[in-house]
């Protein structure tokens, strides 16, 4: 390869533009006549589709074009002179368009010339302005000239030009539509002018309109379509080159009878035959056209389907490639591994390599590599000499003289080793922690070995998930791996700004035993463990002196804690006691967290101390505060320690722990039919008909709401029962405590009552008719018949039951599975719209076209990742410690730390300044920890700011992706009232990046000012107000009368009066158009102008929906209380007219519309729209992301100043470079518009440059190293 | 929606609004030298936006716009007015 690389280009950037006919004749180094192959020799036949000069593919065969060997012949070009021109498929709307827009008969544009003028200033003007042309602008010229039906030049009068799909124009003159036959359109195309192209937005270098009409067919190069020989010895083509053959068939009969002047009818069905094949030949899906077969029936892959899609050249070989050595294997979990190593099976060690350059140093080493040779474990596969030929190790008999002979300067690719850095990935790859670097520990056996604390990233198991390794061979490809990927530097996720790293499941179980009150382990079992954590100290005075010592689990614990730290928490415990006042220090169930110089005094360690995705724990505060590889060690030791001291105890649970006695069970089975009593009791009021009804909701619905809140509650008591009833120290209890897996609601559900089986969030409903199951009776709504299942998991569900469960099963699974699809698409969709994005040195993010997008990334600059959970310097914390270490002595004065803060507050940001001088101002520190304190916290900001460089988009578009799968897909929810359900989850998350134009649950929050925010009478004004209320809404009935052409109406005083509907409005609402109005009190009667029945018809349906007063898409509008206040929830929305009501407040009232919101308050406004929805949704859901990342996508959707949509038809779509968006979704149209317009990459992207194989220009790829040359050498 | 109904609707008092003014050509040029940029490379607003009609910015202009930020407290950003 060595040899290979010195001759190497780097591809600057890629124009495209059309191929013309003599462009394609000079390419051409063969012009293919016959439609034959091979003859029986299996010989290529000279000018025929296997022509030797088109290059070969036999290993050892010379390529009559370049004389090179099929390794490096290129392949050549040939072409089919075709006996008639036909029409290129893909450019078929662009020639109608352009065949609409010109004169018939002299070619010019059909505009006038003050008029061309016009515009061409105008795309001038513009172009200077914005720096490129709109497609919308294009659009207008080509209307305004398609509507001109006399050609200003010549005075032809031209006809409209139909398309008849696939490929035939037809003109439409007087009496007929004639098809204009391909020659004919090539000769009008010929004569527009290069100046009337550039008003369309065609480059006339690039692509001359009769270029899209083909007259000569480019041949690709056999390497392009291979001939396979299968087992059997036949050869099988490819299937280009049966469409070839089609091709070149039809050509040569179209031929014949041309120059023999067969009857036109026939030709004109042999010009058919061949433009259906080009046409199939290029796009074999076009609609319309039966896509051409192969002889077994399978339609043909042809041009466009090779390129298109996820298996696609574009996607499945350029955007990503297969790639050598790497591995895969079974994972499974090893806890004497550190968090950055990997274990790596010996077999799988002897296949993978790394190249390593022999020096005076390592010859030696490496000569006993080449003994070993490729099978013996310390050994090597290749030997590379200067010369760059590769000895293959396998092939060498006596590698004794072959390791005598290696010499510095020569590369051996050794096995890799212990200390080697590997890549280690499991997919999907939904954010970057998903491939991370580690350390190889060569290991026997057959599978992967690894930490589990670094099972979160991955969202890795061990029940038989696979992983991937890849070696790294390139010296900076391993430096950047071990200095920017490796595990400990990835702890923390840039999501949140948290650990994602730390202890799981029995780690917790573990710790939480050790450090529980009342722990004691003798001398030994102490040396024992300590010994396994890699301990090395003396022990620490015993908790329990004598002649038998004991030391406190606490105690052994803390040995592992940084010395000096100190620190305060709540522990998992707090979760579940929901203690209504902390009593902190004094915590009866000793779950608040002391840790003072290094020592745990007090508290459980559990999940919310070390547990993995815990933001602000106690591992939290040890990697913020003693950074990463101190954070890594004590990750490693706990994890040894704890694993250690949960085998010495042992842990295990049983089937006899779930068992609850016959006094509990008892207690259970009264609250369930205490509950079944009150259930009956509601459906009989339902029948009775002396149910409340919910408002906003029917009769059936309210009983179903009520019923379930009914039951939810039997299943929630009889959890408590078994919660009571279960002592503290019973494996699940401790389990669920220390947040090691399941909960209290598991545990519940196991021992007690399973609870209500649900179907998308309601009972069961469906099965037969009006009955679930054809032994209740029809209409049954009691809690059996709907799916409630008694039984726990431990007594067994009754085969009812067991049929319920599995129907609610199945949709949890059907649910899963959607839901990874759906989240996948957004990810994707979210990445391509924003993996161009980076940080600049100005600090700026911008595009790679260098637009700004945000001038300080996040508005603060600071990088998420290094953030403490979202802040730049947790000032609390820091204030905290300097006052701990700072010497006592007079509190600086107010004045002091005033008038310091004002001296700095240019150095961070407001809301920086604002926290630390509040925290500064309650610590009362000394003059010198007050000025210690600031400067630690600007350093600690600077710190956190993010670096230039930093691919802030896809590190956003990942945050907010990789959620998405934890997602419920649960629809519906309610929000906060229970008559009034909002789309959440992962479904309305898609919904606002997709950007609708109308959301699914569109809904305002209507504030009223402040003089009426306190009575419900205003609210419920304003409630009338703004719901939109037809005339039939109010009317006791609507009556039409044929016969008069009248309707009469009767108005309702009731349901005015509820409505809040006086009969004045209703005569100045009620103005229907053409008609008049009589309003005599009740009675309504509306004459209509029109006479005939039909519309008359229509009229009257019309009047019924008149609108009288609301706005018209508010259905319904609840008034509720909140935080004191009234306000107006609606369902549906119409901000423009809510902000017109009197009494609403201007300033708060808001739409969950963001493009109404757009229209209405403007751009920003919709920005922070997207912003809080956003943020609603992923904080409903209980997943932390860091404002930031959403920030980022807000900017982005708005940043062209309307609400784009993250896809191809918004963001994705407006992208410069051609290369990316073929790579997303539209591929043919992307590439064929850029070739029209002659469209040139510059390659600035991130999928632009992965796909010619150029550095990725972010983050270290920014960075090139440049050095001076002494001067005599420089001068050589 | 006609220009005065937005112009009516709209107003600078609104929680999600931030305040918009019109930029000075001499803070405009330093803006831009800042960043060493051409203003289309600024961030765009429509000149049917509400906001910008109600401060009668033209196609052009450039705004500068004062956000609360929750990350910073308060940010200043830059909008180029570009035509529909």
């Amino acid at each position: 390869m060595a040899a290979a690389e010195e001759t190497y280009k780097i591809v600057d950037s890629i124009k495209f533009s059309l191929l013309s006919p003599n462009e394609i004749r000079k390419l051409s180094t063969v012009e293919i006549q016959t439609a034959d192959t091979y003859d029986e020799d299996g010989v290529p036949i000279v000018a025929g589709l296997m022509d030797g000069r088109l290059g070969t593919l036999e290993p050892r065969q010379k390529c009559r074009t370049c004389g090179n060997t099929a390794m490096s012949c290129p392949g050549h070009f040939g072409h089919i002179e075709l006996a008639e021109p036909v029409i290129h498929v893909s450019f078929v709307k662009l020639l109608h368009r352009l065949l609409s827009v010109i004169c018939r008969n002299c070619g010019r544009i059909l505009l006038s010339d003050d008029k061309i003028k016009e515009y061409e200033e105008t795309i001038k003007d513009v172009k200077t302005r914005l720096n490129t042309v709109p497609e919308s602008l294009y659009k207008k010229i080509l209307k305004h000239a398609k509507k001109t039906m006399e050609c200003p030049h010549c005075g032809t009068q031209q006809y409209p030009i139909e398309l008849v799909k696939p490929t035939s124009f037809h003109e439409a003159v007087e009496g007929g539509a004639p098809k204009i036959p391909p020659s004919a359109i090539r000769e009008r195309l010929e004569r527009i002018s290069d100046d009337d192209l550039k008003l369309l937005g065609i480059d006339s270098q690039a692509a001359r309109p009769e270029w899209m009409i083909l007259q000569v067919l480019p041949v690709p190069p056999v390497s392009v379509r291979p001939s396979i020989t299968l087992e059997s010895g036949i050869r099988s083509e490819d299937d280009l080159t049966h469409k070839l053959v089609d091709i070149i068939r039809i050509n040569q009969k179209l031929g014949e009878a041309l120059e023999s002047g067969v009857p036109i009818n026939i030709i004109q069905e042999l010009h058919e035959l061949l433009q259906y094949h080009v046409t199939t030949y290029f796009d074999n899906e076009v609609s319309g056209l039966p896509p051409a077969r192969h002889r077994s029936g399978r339609a043909l892959k042809t041009i466009c389907q090779r390129l298109k899609g996820k298996e696609g050249r574009f996607r499945g070989n350029l955007s990503g490639k297969r790639v050598d050595f790497s591995a895969r294997t079974v994972i499974s979990p090893d806890l004497n591994l550190d968090i950055n190593e990997v274990g790596v099976p010996i077999e799988l060690a002897s296949r993978l390599t790394i190249p390593e350059k022999v020096t005076e140093w390592n010859l030696e080493e490496m000569r006993q590599l080449i003994r070993n040779g490729p099978d013996q474990y310390p050994g090597a596969l290749y030997i590379v000499r200067t010369d760059g030929r590769r000895i293959r190790l396998e092939f060498v008999p006596e590698r004794e003289s072959i390791a005598e002979g290696l010499q510095p300067t020569f590369v051996v690719e050794r096995h890799i080793r212990d200390g080697d850095i590997v890549l280690f990935n499991r997919q999907p790859s939904l954010h970057r922690m998903s491939i991370m670097a580690h350390s190889v520990r060569v290991l026997p056996h057959k599978t992967f070995r690894l930490n589990p604390c670094v099972c979160p990233p991955y969202n890795a198991d061990f029940d038989g998930d696979e992983m991937n390794l890849h070696v790294p061979q390139g010296e900076e490809a391993r430096t950047e791996a071990r200095l920017l990927m490796q595990v400990q530097d990835q702890i923390l996720s840039p999501r949140y700004g948290g650990p994602i790293i730390g202890a799981i499941r029995d780690l917790l179980s573990s710790a939480f035993l050790l450090t529980a009150k009342g722990t004691y382990l003798t001398r030994e079992q102490v040396g024992r463990l300590v010994t396994a954590a890699g301990y090395s100290g003396e022990l620490p005075p015993p908790d329990v002196k004598g002649s038998n010592p004991l030391w406190s689990g606490k105690a052994v614990f803390s040995l592992f804690i940084p010395a000096g730290m100190n620190f305060t928490s709540k522990s998992n415990l707090c979760n579940v006691f929901k203690c209504p006042v902390c009593k902190k220090e004094k915590c009866p169930h000793d779950s608040y967290i002391v840790i003072k110089d290094g020592v745990l005094k007090q508290g459980v360690v559990d999940k919310n101390s070390i547990g993995a995705e815990k933001s602000e724990s106690l591992f939290h505060t040890i990697i913020k505060d003693y950074g990463p590889t101190t954070a890594r060690g004590f990750l490693n030791s706990i994890a040894k320690l704890l694993d250690r001291f949960i085998m010495l105890k042992g842990f295990t649970y049983g089937f006899d722990e779930l068992a609850v006695s016959e006094e509990v069970k008892d207690k259970i089975r009264k609250a369930t039919e205490k509950a079944e009593e009150r259930v009956d009791e509601l459906i009989e009021s339902y029948k009775k008909g002396t149910l409340d009804r919910l408002a906003g909701q029917t009769l059936d619905e309210s009983l179903e709401i009520y019923i379930m809140n009914e039951l939810s509650k039997v299943r929630d008591l009889a959890g408590e029962y078994a919660d009571k009833y279960f002592p503290a120290d019973n494996n699940g209890i401790i389990m669920a405590r220390a947040g090691a897996r399941g909960s209290m609601l598991n545990i519940g559900q196991m021992t007690a009552c399973l609870g209500q089986q649900s179907i998308r969030g309601k009972r069961i409903l469906r099965g037969y008719r009006d009955r679930t199951l054809p032994f209740f009776e029809p209409n049954d709504a009691g809690a059996e018949a709907r799916g409630f299942v008694y039984s726990s998991y431990r007594d067994g569900l009754n085969p009812i039951e067991f049929f319920f469960h599995a129907i609610g099963g199945r949709e949890g699974l059907v649910d899963t599975a959607v839901r990874t699809q759906q989240s996948g698409y957004m990810q994707r969709r979210l990445v391509n719209a924003l993996e161009h994005l980076r940080v600049e040195y100005d600090g700026t993010v911008r595009d790679s076209t260098g637009n700004i997008i945000q001038f300080r990334y996040g508005e603060d600059g600071v990088d998420t990742a290094k953030s403490d959970h979202g802040k730049a310097v947790n000032t609390e914390r820091l204030v905290d410690r300097v006052r701990l270490f700072s010497e006592k002595g007079t509190p600086a004065s107010k004045k002091y730390v005033e008038s310091k803060m004002n001296s700095i507050a240019d150095k961070l940001n407001p809301s920086l300044v604002a926290e630390l001088r509040r925290h500064l101002s309650e610590a009362k520190l000394t003059r010198k920890a007050v000025d210690q304190a600031i400067d630690l916290t600007i350093e600690g900001y600077v710190r956190a700011l993010i670096e230039p460089g930093e691919a802030a988009g896809i590190v956003s578009a990942q945050s907010i992706g990789e959620p998405g799968t934890q997602m419920t897909l649960r629809t519906f929810h309610f929000a906060g009232v229970k008559e009034q359900n909002v789309t959440l989850g992962l479904p309305r998350l898609i919904e606002i990046v997709d950007a609708r134009k109308i959301p699914s649950t569109p809904t305002m929050t209507v504030y009223l000012d402040k003089k009426h925010r306190t009575k419900r009478e205003y609210a419920e004004d304003v409630a009338n107000a703004i719901t939109y209320t037809t005339l039939e809404d109010i009317c006791e009935s609507v009556v039409s009368d044929m016969g008069r052409m009248k309707v009469m109406a009767k108005l309702n005083a009731n349901t005015m009066k509820i409505r809040g509907i006086t009969l004045q409005e209703v005569r100045d609402a009620l103005k229907p158009p053409n008609c008049q109005v009589k309003i005599d009190r009740y009675d309504v009667e509306v004459t209509s102008k029109e006479m005939e029945i039909p519309q008359f018809k229509r009229f009257t349906t019309r009047l019924r929906q008149f609108r009288i007063k609301g706005a018209p898409s508010v259905r319904k509008a609840l008034v509720l209380e909140d935080k004191g206040e009234w306000i107006i929830r609606t369902e549906g929305s119409g901000l423009g007219y809510a902000l017109e009501i009197p009494k609403v407040d201007r300033t708060r009232t808001v739409s969950n519309n963001v493009h109404e919101v757009a229209g209405v308050l403007g751009i920003e406004a919709a920005r922070n729209v997207i912003m809080k929805e956003a943020i609603g949704v992923l904080e409903e859901q209980g997943l932390d992301v860091d404002i930031r990342h959403v920030m980022l996508v807000a900017d982005m959707m708005t940043n062209s100043g309307v609400v784009l949509q993250v896809g191809r038809h918004g963001i994705s779509g407006e992208k410069t470079s051609t290369l990316a968006k073929a790579a997303f979704e539209i591929t043919i149209p992307t590439i064929v518009d850029a070739s029209v317009k002659g469209t040139k990459d510059m390659l600035r992207g991130v999928a632009e440059n992965v796909i010619v194989g150029r550095q990725i220009p972010m983050g270290t790829g920014l960075i090139d190293v440049y050095m001076s040359m002494p001067e005599e050498e420089a001068s050589k | 929606m006609t220009k005065e109904i937005k112009k009516r609707d709209f107003t600078f008092e609104h929680e999600l609004v931030p305040q918009h003014t019109i930029l000075s050509k001499k803070e405009l040029e330093e803006l831009l030298a800042r960043h060493r940029i051409k203003s289309y490379q600024l961030p765009s607003i429509r000149a049917s936006d509400p906001a910008v009609l109600a401060i009668d910015a033209k196609p052009g202009d450039v705004l500068k716009i004062v956000r609360r930020s929750s990350t910073a407290g308060e940010v200043v950003i830059y909008r180029n007015v570009v035509e529909d």
